[in-house]
């Protein structure tokens, strides 16, 4: 009998200590921190005054928009319809350099794959190891300074930080959290909110590096969530300059490669060649109207897009945790982050 | 194991060698590569580069972008990397299917073959017996991985052009870099497998008949892999066995990214002693009948 409860001892001890192993890691990486206490004003001031200008580190954004999900498998990952979906899921790690204002490299490393944006000065680059091409684009002498232009793509938590801080307004109510460890760094939780109750949004979550002021993390709560229906953060950090031969790239051979000139306009407006729109309202629950394109017609007749909508009357609603997409059946585009019933209202009114 | 074997042991022992299992563990290895059972797998596994290579090289048609595995494109220009591309495509059936056999039979062989009994009649105890079972599993997922590596790498010197590598960052690497990020993929591959061999050593003491035990085990690494890609289980991923096999990808990157090494290693190293413990606790007071 001793016998038969002895030899399970070893199998007892292991399932104990990867039990613990597995509790204790994410335990000691969310231990409490205390920080000397800050008010929402000289936060924003540490964020104001950072001066880190060259770091390189892990970034992993993730996004639980509450899309249907489809099998992301090895090999089988490069169906249109998952990579659609996973376009608009967004959910991927990237690894990112950055040697001052010039020279950046961002690496969205995908299973096997890797998609590549490298600026050294003047020259961009974007490579693409599935599709084997690789764009050049010469940015315009003035531009210099500016980030990156990769539509769309906000590459690090503290460029997102920056255009939310931007765009705080006294529509917004900004306070202080519970100071947080990102990326193995101290940070405190710089939370602003919306003072109006109808967005979808409940707070957009900043952490402020405590050492450095540079944001490490921003995710985006939606309401009756738990969990950030959309996140951006550092999974880790280092403030050291990057090797310099990070920057140089070169099309390898066998690629093909394209060239494109950006014309100043482009980018100011990422957006480029989108129709005119206008915007309903001001602050967090302004409602975006794009008019009828041939664009749009050819986006809703795909049959994906009947399987992501809902039909409601006067057209059909794409539903997510943060934004509400109104396609009305005359062709135009609402979007906002508010009720359904917000968006048909302002389509019926207009 | 077989009879010599079996001799060979007791005549260690019995001349008073300091018996600390070197002596059984090489005579196991030597046993299993002396089956050839063990050759026709390592065969088959080497056969799976040299088939790519032939074949790209008599439709002489570069592969589209794209299309087929990662790196597959350029090896018409590069041979060095034709085992890196058997490695990916060996990865998700062919490599646990070997692997499955050699551990699916470590135990339950023994037993079915009537050769346990003697095994422990020698003075061995059973916790060596199990320890040199699976270091002799190890072994073979070492020599599997680099039958492919070494067949791919060998027939790509030999039909194609030798030159610089571009990784999946699009960075150029020189030849003795590619050779060493080859090396590098070999032993990434060879630690994916480990804790495979440890639930096949587990599941072969739980039987005396082997096909049994080699089914259950290449089942469970199929299961565990149709797991992996639904993303409605992401919670349970990074507990799965075979969730970091195609990280592999991650050392052909420019820098080298060691995240998915390490939570890889971590993980197969927590597999082994779980299942460790598990095939002790079975095998420890089996009865052995056969």
């Amino acid at each position: 009998m001793n016998r038969l409860v002895l030899r399970w001892v070893p199998t007892a001890l292991a399932t104990a200590v990867i039990a613990s192993v597995a509790i204790a890691v994410p335990v000691a990486a969310n231990a409490a921190v205390d920080l000397p206490a800050k008010t929402p004003q000289q936060v924003l001031e540490l964020v104001g005054q950072s001066s880190v200008k060259d770091f390189s580190g892990t970034v992993e954004q993730s996004s639980k928009l509450g899309l249907p999900a489809l099998p992301m498998t090895g090999t089988g990952a490069n169906s249109s319809a998952s990579s659609a979906l996973s376009v608009l899921a967004g959910s991927y790690t990237a690894r990112v350099y950055v040697d001052g204002a010039t020279r950046t490299r961002f690496q969205i490393m995908d299973k096997l794959a890797e998609r590549d944006v490298v600026k050294n000065g003047s020259d961009v680059w974007l490579y693409d190891s599935s599709a084997k091409t690789a764009t050049h684009s010469t940015l315009p002498a003035s531009t210099h300074d500016g980030s990156v232009p990769t539509p769309g793509t906000e590459q690090t938590p503290a460029q997102l930080a920056q255009r939310f801080l931007a765009a705080a307004d006294s529509t917004t109510k900004v306070t202080v959290g519970a100071d947080t460890r990102v990326a193995g760094r101290t940070a405190y939780d710089l939370i602003l909110a919306p003072r109006a109750s109808d967005t979808l949004i409940s707070s957009v979550s900043i952490a402020v590096d405590s050492e450095t002021g540079l944001p490490l993390s921003v995710g985006l709560f939606a309401r009756g969530q738990h969990d950030p229906a959309f996140s951006l953060a550092f999974s880790s950090l280092s403030l050291q300059t990057p090797a310099a031969n990070l920057f140089d790239f070169t099309p390898p051979a066998g690629v093909t490669v394209k060239q494109q000139t950006v014309p100043q306009s482009d980018l100011k407006k990422p957006t480029g060649s989108a129709p005119q729109h206008t915007v309903v309202g001001t602050g967090w629950d302004a409602v975006l109207v794009l008019p009828a394109s041939t664009e749009i017609t050819t986006l809703t007749s795909s049959p994906l897009f009947s399987e992501l909508t809902n039909s409601v009357t006067g057209g059909r609603v794409l539903h997510t945790a943060l934004v509400n997409v109104f396609f009305a059946s005359d062709g135009r585009v609402l979007a906002g982050s508010v009720s359904p019933e917000r968006l048909e209202a302002v389509a019926s009114s207009r | 194991m077989s009879s010599d074997a079996v001799s060979e042991v007791a005549s260690s022992v019995s001349r008073g060698r300091p018996s600390v299992g070197w002596a059984l563990l090489g005579s196991e290895i030597s046993v299993l590569f002396r089956r050839r059972r063990t050759w026709a797998m390592l065969a088959v596994l080497a056969l799976v580069p040299i088939l790519i290579a032939i074949a790209v090289r008599v439709t002489r048609s570069t592969p589209n972008g794209g299309r087929g595995p990662a790196f597959l494109d350029q090896v018409t220009q590069n041979g060095l990397f034709v085992g890196v591309v058997g490695v990916l495509i060996s990865i998700p059936l062919f490599l646990p299917l070997t692997v499955g056999v050699v551990a699916g039979d470590s135990i339950a062989g023994e037993a079915s073959a009537g050769t346990l009994r003697y095994l422990l009649i020698a003075p061995v105890g059973r916790v060596r017996l199990l320890i040199v079972k699976y270091l002799a599993a190890a072994v073979f997922c070492l020599a599997a991985t680099l039958a492919v590596v070494v067949a791919g790498t060998l027939i790509g010197i030999a039909l194609f052009p030798v030159g610089p590598a571009t990784l999946l960052s699009g960075d150029v690497i020189g030849v003795p870099e590619t050779l060493i990020r080859s090396l590098l993929v070999s032993v990434y591959v060879t630690i994916s497998l480990l804790g495979l061999s440890a639930i096949g050593l587990f599941i072969s003491t739980l039987t005396d008949v082997p096909v049994g035990a080699m089914a259950a085990t290449i089942v469970l690494s199929v299961v565990s892999q149709v797991l992996d890609s639904i993303p409605q289980l992401d919670w349970l991923h990074p507990w799965l066995f075979t969730h970091y096999w195609l990280g592999v990808g991650d050392l052909l990157r420019q820098p080298i990214s060691w995240d998915s090494f390490g939570s890889n290693s971590v993980l197969q190293a927590a597999y082994i002693v779980l299942f460790g413990a598990l095939a002790y606790g079975r095998f420890s007071t089996k009865d052995v009948l056969s």
